[in-house]
């Protein structure tokens, strides 16, 4: 007689097993965690967007163990065979390849599932991609519109499963070490009163993106059907509709523009380092050199906060005609100190005020927690007048830095979350309340009003 | 001083000479194939807070360099991108170019400072100098010509210098 077991798919497995999940979180000794990379441990990954940023997120997590890359996706044919060849040059094997997001979710047995879409389909992909039972890293913008964020955050606490924004700065040991120990433990800056960030970014990175095979962009219909078209207000020939393909950042029903684009990021540090919301936002924005887009090329706005150690203020600046002024960086300004801190290492400073207690500083460096780079320099000259100046602070510096790819240590933290070895550091639900105050930005530079934020406002 | 003693003592000048040239042309051009292998190869310890390696993951990066057959490089990255951009130099003839430089200053090297087949190794140095000069003038190095010049003034004198040449292994040529 011949005996088969019933054929479940390991989804259907793990969605029925709830009796089995019991017994498992039951016997955590029994069921301990095997060690990383081990073939059973694998974590089988699909790609959802194929494109820039996707490229940055794979070279990010190439060297991480266990990942096993079984399909990629997307409306561009060039760019999944680009992505399956670079798997099997890497990894040598082909994973399946494409064009429809839900066709790979049904067809494929997928534990995780990156999404660097753009930001007009983030909240459709993880939310299909959270119902079908798969773990989601998205990159940020969670979505152009607050209320896609919210479906993002809706899915995943329906389905139970991960959902990861592509923050990476909370993963990242600069960060994190600043926060906790220079900041909180150390309490290095006094009481941070100011906060200023900016990410200025050159004439030259800022043009439109042509694509030298034009041949290879897809057609009208598919850039139609994938809602390329989407806030038009007329019929788009294919080269208009494959303008917004290529350049979605510019349009507003696509993205939320360079606020969002690039100010996402640092506007996030702000609320997380502060550990609040700002109640209010005011903004001023213009279109002053690339007057034919729909989003402002320059934004500058100021977020108030009430912090547990009082009120601050942060000014936010993303220019797209200029690289000067010292790149990308979110500058904490303290009554005894600034941190300076970036991504880059380069754009990372310390400096202790004049005033700042001397022992405890010298303390920290002896500790190791800060390397001290100069004492402060008064810049003299016959145009000082000594009135008018402070004592110049002293320089100091992070004690290390980042050995790998920035991104990877937030690809690290969802990995080791999908094996249940630790929390996500920005989950869908927390980068939405740092995301929230970010949507009114655009809105309150269009209106030239203050908004006052209110629950509607920020809730996630 | 007779005129015997005068010239004993004329041809032992030249003949130093001959020999300093033959050690700085040979050492030049070693050394240069020689770099053309380096590399810097960095090393990440974890950054050490109160004694112990910190939680975090911060890492000091120590750099040092390497030498290694994969890190040989004939042109610099930085130039060959630019005389890829020239249209009087073909590609093949760019990739050939990259993959030889390397080791055919080093053998130059070599048999100018040991005194091999000392003229056609100057001779070969030489030319090796005036492509090198041909491609620095298309993307407008100025300075690196001048300085490619002083190098061939140097294989010149020591060409005209070749009948003094002493403690050679292969005189012939």
């Amino acid at each position: 007689m011949k005996f088969e077991l019933p054929r479940l798919s390991r989804r259907e497995f793990l969605s029925k097993s709830t009796l089995g999940a019991g017994l498992v979180l039951g016997a955590p000794s029994i069921l301990k965690a095997k060690e990383p990379g081990a073939p059973s441990d694998d974590i089988r990954v699909g790609f959802i967007g194929c494109g820039k940023q996707h490229e940055v997120l794979f070279n990010a997590m190439v060297n991480i163990p266990g990942l096993h890359y079984v399909a990629a996706c997307d409306i561009m044919k060039t760019r999944s065979k680009g992505t399956a060849g670079r798997i099997y040059k890497r990894f040598g094997n082909k994973p399946n390849m494409y064009t429809s997001a839900e066709e790979m979710l049904d067809k494929e047995e997928l534990d995780a599932v990156f999404i660097s879409t753009p930001d007009f389909w983030h909240a459709p992909h993880t939310v299909m991609a959270l119902e079908a039972g798969c773990h989601v890293y998205c990159e940020k913008m969670m979505s152009n519109t607050i209320e896609g964020a919210r479906s993002m955050v809706a899915a995943m606490d329906r389905t139970g499963k991960l959902c990861q924004i592509g923050h990476q700065r909370r993963s990242n040991p600069r960060y994190l070490f600043t926060l906790n120990e220079l900041i909180h433990k150390e309490k290095l800056c006094g009481q941070i009163i100011n906060i200023n960030g900016q990410w200025n970014r050159a004439l030259s990175s800022s043009q439109d993106i042509v694509y030298g095979k034009p041949d290879h962009l897809p057609k009208a219909d598919i850039l139609r059907e994938f809602g390329f078209n989407t806030g038009a207000d007329k019929t788009l020939t294919e080269e208009e509709l494959r303008h917004r393909f290529l350049n979605w950042r510019f349009y507003t029903a696509l993205s939320g523009g360079p606020i969002s684009d690039l100010g996402a990021h640092q506007i996030d540090i702000f609320n997380w380092y502060l550990g609040a919301q700002p109640k209010s936002v005011m903004a001023s924005g213009g279109r002053s050199y690339f007057k034919g887009r729909e989003h402002f090329d320059n934004v500058m706005c100021i977020f108030d906060y009430d912090t547990p150690a009082g009120s601050a203020r942060a000014f936010y600046q993303v220019l797209t005609t200029t690289s000067s002024g010292g790149g990308y960086y979110e500058s904490f300004m303290g009554t005894e100190g600034t941190i300076e801190i970036s991504e880059r290492e380069a754009y990372t400073n310390i400096y202790k005020e004049s005033g700042a207690d001397s022992a405890k500083w010298d303390k920290a460096v002896s500790r190791g927690l800060l390397k001290k780079e100069a004492a402060g320099q008064a810049a003299g000259g016959a145009d000082a007048i000594a009135s008018y100046e402070s004592a110049p602070p002293d320089k100091y510096a992070l004690p290390g830095g980042l050995s790998k790819q920035p991104h990877t240590p937030h690809i690290e933290n969802f990995c080791a979350a999908v094996r249940g070895e630790a929390k996500l550091t920005c989950d869908a639900r927390h980068a939405l309340e740092s995301e929230a105050p970010i949507y009114w930005v655009n809105p309150a530079a269009n209106s030239n009003q203050i908004i006052n934020f209110t629950d509607e406002h920020l809730h996630a | 001083m007779s005129s015997k003693e005068n010239n004993c003592s004329n041809d032992l000048g030249l003949s130093l000479g001959m020999i300093t040239l033959r050690v700085w042309l040979g050492i030049r051009a070693i050394q240069t194939g020689v770099e053309k292998f380096a590399g810097t190869k960095s090393m990440d310890t974890a950054v050490k807070i109160d004694g112990a390696p910190n939680a975090y993951g911060l890492t000091e990066t120590t750099t040092g360099k390497v030498y290694a057959l994969s890190n040989y490089n004939g042109v610099p990255a930085p130039l060959m991108d630019k005389f890829s951009n020239e249209p009087l130099i073909p590609s093949w003839g760019l990739s050939l170019y990259d993959t030889i430089l390397g080791p055919v200053l080093i053998i130059l090297g070599l048999t100018v400072l040991l005194g091999i087949a000392t003229r056609f190794s100057l001779f070969f140095m030489g030319l090796v100098y005036t492509s090198l000069t041909f491609g620095l003038i298309l993307i407008k190095q100025d300075a690196g010509v001048a300085w490619l010049g002083i190098h061939m003034i140097m294989v010149v004198m020591a060409l005209a210098l070749a009948k003094y040449n002493k403690f050679a292994i292969l005189k012939k040529w």
